[in-house]
């Protein structure tokens, strides 16, 4: 699944990047997520609750950033497996300034497997666009 | 099931019985570096956990067909290093009841490492496609070649060729009664009972037995009631080798019942193809040659008739007509998905759905009415037996009068008047036929994996009751009926007084089971022939009760053709087990066993018409009439022969307009339950008007053909043919199955851009 997009961020391209860095920022913007440490350099653990058409589980997974280039760009790989199936994503998060603030462009791909994929399959698309769009709504609400 | 009295899998229950759950792999391929089965194993309520390595003394799963230069995978029934489809187990949870165990399944940790997969038949042969299985560089599992006539010269001769390239997709068969079986071990005699939901109780028997390392006599394997099969219980699956093993294991009962989403990733589905037809023909509509190149999705491995379903395919495939030039090719390819098989018409649906297409296509193309290019190609009925171009020899039929029978309560000419009409005001307005045949009574022994013969016994009780115990195994197709009014019309008993017995293979005689449209043409002949014996006897001892050579019977009665005297059945049945006194050259009781071996397959037909409207703003198709004439030889039980008919309407229907069952790229099934997999419903369900023309079956006695699969084989073309007919003004010669709303206003949506 393809995922691509684009955000509003009041704030300038410098505070949004340090801001998606933050493992404390980032655990209470990314939806259902219930915990994120740094396991080592752009590497995280993360455990979150994933809510799907009739059912529900946990994942634990790693999100690693790669190819940081502050304040304009990077890359993000999750991983996460569950009791419900697994789920990877890979994609790529650019920053400019505009208007005063930032936008966040994001593209990638998105995969998932097992019951989430067997039962979910018809909402995986539009549950990731609202847990972006989410995402982003509280990140907002960071300044 | 009615009356909610029957028992099923899931309503045996016994003393100490634990439950089994199974784990299974959500990748479809990944290489397994560990199973950690630690936490599972010490939840409160686990009896046992198994991985692959534990049971690695079970045998492999069976596959009876064997192709030149076919690769057989090896697929143990719990995976061990390697899985290759999502839903492959990889260990099994035994535990005090069902909810113990499967909250304990989620416990067993497997690290996988992911390997790229292959989720189509078509991704299977692209360049640099990952190898499904690594022992084999690409994913050809076989290559199967059949021709007939001269191909060559015929295409050569013809003035025109059509080609198409067709879909026939991937469908679930999804039997009311999901799959389950109960294991029981009796320590004391080394005996072990299943109870499974199968169509084939000996052949399971049989096939477990060797599995499981047990004298095939010490297996006791019973199908209680089986809410469906649709063909995917023809088939001995990892579960009931793995419930069974435990069973043996633990010296305790073992049950397991499939959830609905396993059924969806773990049982067998039927179709799978990409055929890439070719038709040649005459200018005025003679079909001179067919051609069919057939891609066969077979899954990640083999069940039990897995390869063998396209070759059906490719003996199915001139149809009712005269082709005499036919040539096929089939392309067998692995891929990592749950492996196909014999469902609802196996291999037939898939080459009438071709051949009835191509005729249309054609017919389009010379500019031809569809019927009338049908009366000029069918075989006519002064060539029966006729000995087509793929080996076969149709029994018996007169297709012009079946199909003209269609026509005419259709009111063909009439509705073609009034298309025109409806086309002049802008409305999609079709009409579709199918004249399809098939394949039935499976069938002469050396046609059939394990056996085509049948069997049955026929006991007269003391009382004069009467008993049945036949070798194939009904599962909703009503042979306890049918075979009672059998009884009932050749021993003149009524029909309350007959019991017909199955499924218990320490009941039963050895029998093949119920699959291929064989349980009243094959079983039912050998209790046709078991109740000749039977009659013989009653003679006989009639003979000596009335003290008169010159006896017959007749409505339940020994009747003495001089003096009139008589003596019911009952009477004699009684005497014969009293036995005070024996007739000559005969023996005490009242019994017959008969084993039959059919000469031949039947080849029922018939002609289905759907008259259709796609509504063009939302791509909705509505069957305004749908007329079914099926010609099915003798008909025992009109409604039965009914409720068959329209069942299997009901699925070729679903395949033609909503089911599919789709896998990703990445070998992930993305129609998991019933809310992605549109199976049909009642309401979706049109009126269907049911009529039969009979040309009796000469292979057996009872002149019958058999009808489990006629209405799926049939429906789908009528459906398709209808709807590429109402889409023909736009310019649509085609469309891929299954014809969704979306699908068909896509295309007419493009066709009309000034009306959106």
């Amino acid at each position: 699944m393809k995922i691509a997009g684009v955000a509003q961020l009041a704030f300038a391209p410098e505070r949004a990047y340090e801001l998606m860095q933050d493992p404390a920022v980032l655990s209470r913007a990314i939806p259902g997520c219930e915990a994120l440490e740094r396991t080592g350099d752009n590497e995280y653990r993360m455990k979150m609750k994933m809510m799907l058409a009739s059912f529900s589980g946990a994942f634990e997974g790693k999100v690693r950033l790669v190819d940081p280039q502050p304040p304009t760009s990077f890359r993000m790989v999750v991983e996460g497996s569950g009791k419900i199936g697994f789920m990877k994503g890979d994609g790529v998060l650019t920053l400019t300034a505009k208007d005063g603030g930032t936008e966040v462009s994001y593209e990638g791909d998105a995969q998932i497997g097992g019951t989430m994929a067997a039962v979910g399959q018809r909402l995986i698309d539009t549950t990731a666009r609202m847990m972006i769009k989410r995402f982003f709504e509280k990140l907002a609400a960071e300044v | 099931m009615l009356t909610g009295t029957a028992t099923y899998v899931d309503d045996i229950k016994m003393p100490n019985m634990l439950y089994a759950a199974m784990v299974r792999s959500p990748h479809a391929a990944a290489n397994i570096r560990s199973v950690d089965i630690s936490k599972a194993a010490a939840h409160p309520g686990v009896m046992a956990v198994y991985t692959g390595v534990d049971i690695k003394d079970v045998g492999a799963i069976v596959c009876g067909v064997e192709l030149p230069g076919m690769r057989k995978p090896h697929h143990t029934v719990i995976a061990t290093d390697r899985v290759y489809l999502v839903g492959h187990i990889v260990a099994v949870v035994v535990a005090k009841d069902r909810y113990v165990a499967a909250d304990a399944a989620d416990l067993v940790e497997v690290d996988y490492d992911v390997l790229d997969a292959v989720g189509g038949p078509e991704q299977a042969l692209a360049e640099g496609a990952p190898a499904v299985h690594p022992q084999w560089a690409d994913n050809i599992a076989f290559k199967f070649e059949q021709k007939g006539g001269d191909t060559d010269a015929a295409f050569a001769s013809a003035d025109v060729i059509c080609k198409q390239r067709m879909i026939s997709q991937r469908m679930v068969a999804n039997p009311m009664e999901t799959r389950g079986c109960v294991a029981s071990w009796h320590a004391a005699d080394r005996a072990l009972t299943i109870y499974t939901s199968t169509q084939i109780p000996h052949l399971a028997r049989t096939i477990l037995a060797g599995m499981l390392g047990l004298d095939e006599n010490r297996l006791r394997l019973i199908a209680p009631e089986v809410g469906g099969g649709f063909g995917c219980k023809l088939n001995v699956y990892p579960e009931e080798a793995i419930v069974s093993f435990a069973a043996m294991k633990l010296g305790v009962p073992v049950k397991w019942i499939e959830t609905r989403r396993e059924n969806f990733l773990s049982t067998i589905q039927g179709r799978g193809h990409v055929d890439y037809w070719e038709i040649a023909a005459k200018r005025d509509g003679t079909i001179v040659g067919v051609k069919v190149k057939i891609i066969q999705d077979l899954g990640a491995y083999f069940q039990l008739l897995t390869p063998a379903i396209p070759t059906l395919s490719v003996l199915m495939m001139p149809g009712l007509y005269n082709a005499r030039n036919i040539h096929a090719e089939i392309v067998g390819v692995f891929t990592n998905c749950v492996p196909t098989d014999a469902v609802r018409g196996a291999g037939r649906p898939e080459a009438t759905y071709g051949i009835e297409r191509m005729v249309d296509v054609l017919a389009a193309e010379l500019k031809m009415d569809p019927a009338e290019i049908r009366f000029k190609n069918f075989v006519a009925a002064d060539q029966f037996p006729f000995a087509t171009a793929t080996g076969l020899n149709y029994d018996s039929g007169d297709y012009a009068n079946t199909f003209t029978k269609a026509l005419d309560t259709i009111g063909y000419k009439k509705l073609r008047e009034e298309q025109a009409t409806a086309r002049k005001q802008g409305r999609l307005v079709g009409i579709g036929i199918s004249t399809y045949g098939e394949i039935c009574a499976m069938g002469p022994s050396p046609a059939v994996a394990a056996g085509g013969w049948e069997s049955a016994t026929v006991k007269v009780e003391p009382s004069g009751k009467v008993t049945i115990l036949t070798g194939i195994s009904p599962h909703g197709q009503g042979e306890e009926t049918t075979f009672a009014q059998i009884a009932g019309d050749e021993l003149g008993v009524p029909i309350d007084d007959v019991l017909v017995l199955h499924g218990d293979t320490s009941i039963v005689q050895y029998g093949i089971g119920t699959f291929g449209s064989r349980g009243t043409a094959v079983g039912g002949t050998a209790v046709y022939l078991a109740l000749q014996d039977i009659k013989e006897k009653v003679i006989r001892w009639g003979s000596m009760l009335l003290d008169s050579n010159d006896v017959r019977f007749e409505g339940g009665m020994c009747i003495d053709n001089a003096s009139g005297k008589s003596v019911s059945i009952q009477t004699i049945a009684a005497a014969a087990y009293r036995a005070m006194k024996i007739p000559t050259h005969s023996e005490p009781g009242l019994v017959a066993t008969r084993f039959w071996e059919p000469g031949n397959f039947t080849y029922p037909f018939g002609a289905h018409i759907i008259h259709s409207e796609i509504d063009p703003k939302t791509g909705q198709v509505e069957i305004k009439r749908y007329v079914m004439v099926d010609d099915i030889g003798n008909i025992l039980n009109p409604m039965i022969v009914d409720g068959q008919l329209h069942g299997g309407a009901s699925w070729g229907l679903g395949q033609a307009l909503w089911e599919h069952a789709i896998y990703d790229d990445a070998g992930q099934l993305v129609t998991g339950e019933f809310m992605d997999y549109a199976m049909a419903r009642a309401r979706m369900m049109p009126w269907i008007e049911s009529s039969h023309t009979c040309t009796p079956s000469p292979v057996n006695p009872l002149g019958v053909k058999g009808v489990g699969e006629a209405g799926t084989i049939g429906s789908t073309p009528a459906m398709v043919n209808s709807v590429v007919d109402a889409l023909a003004p736009l310019g649509v010669t085609h469309v891929d199955m299954p014809l969704t709303p979306e699908k068909l206003w896509r295309i007419i949506s493009a066709s009309q851009p000034e009306a959106n």
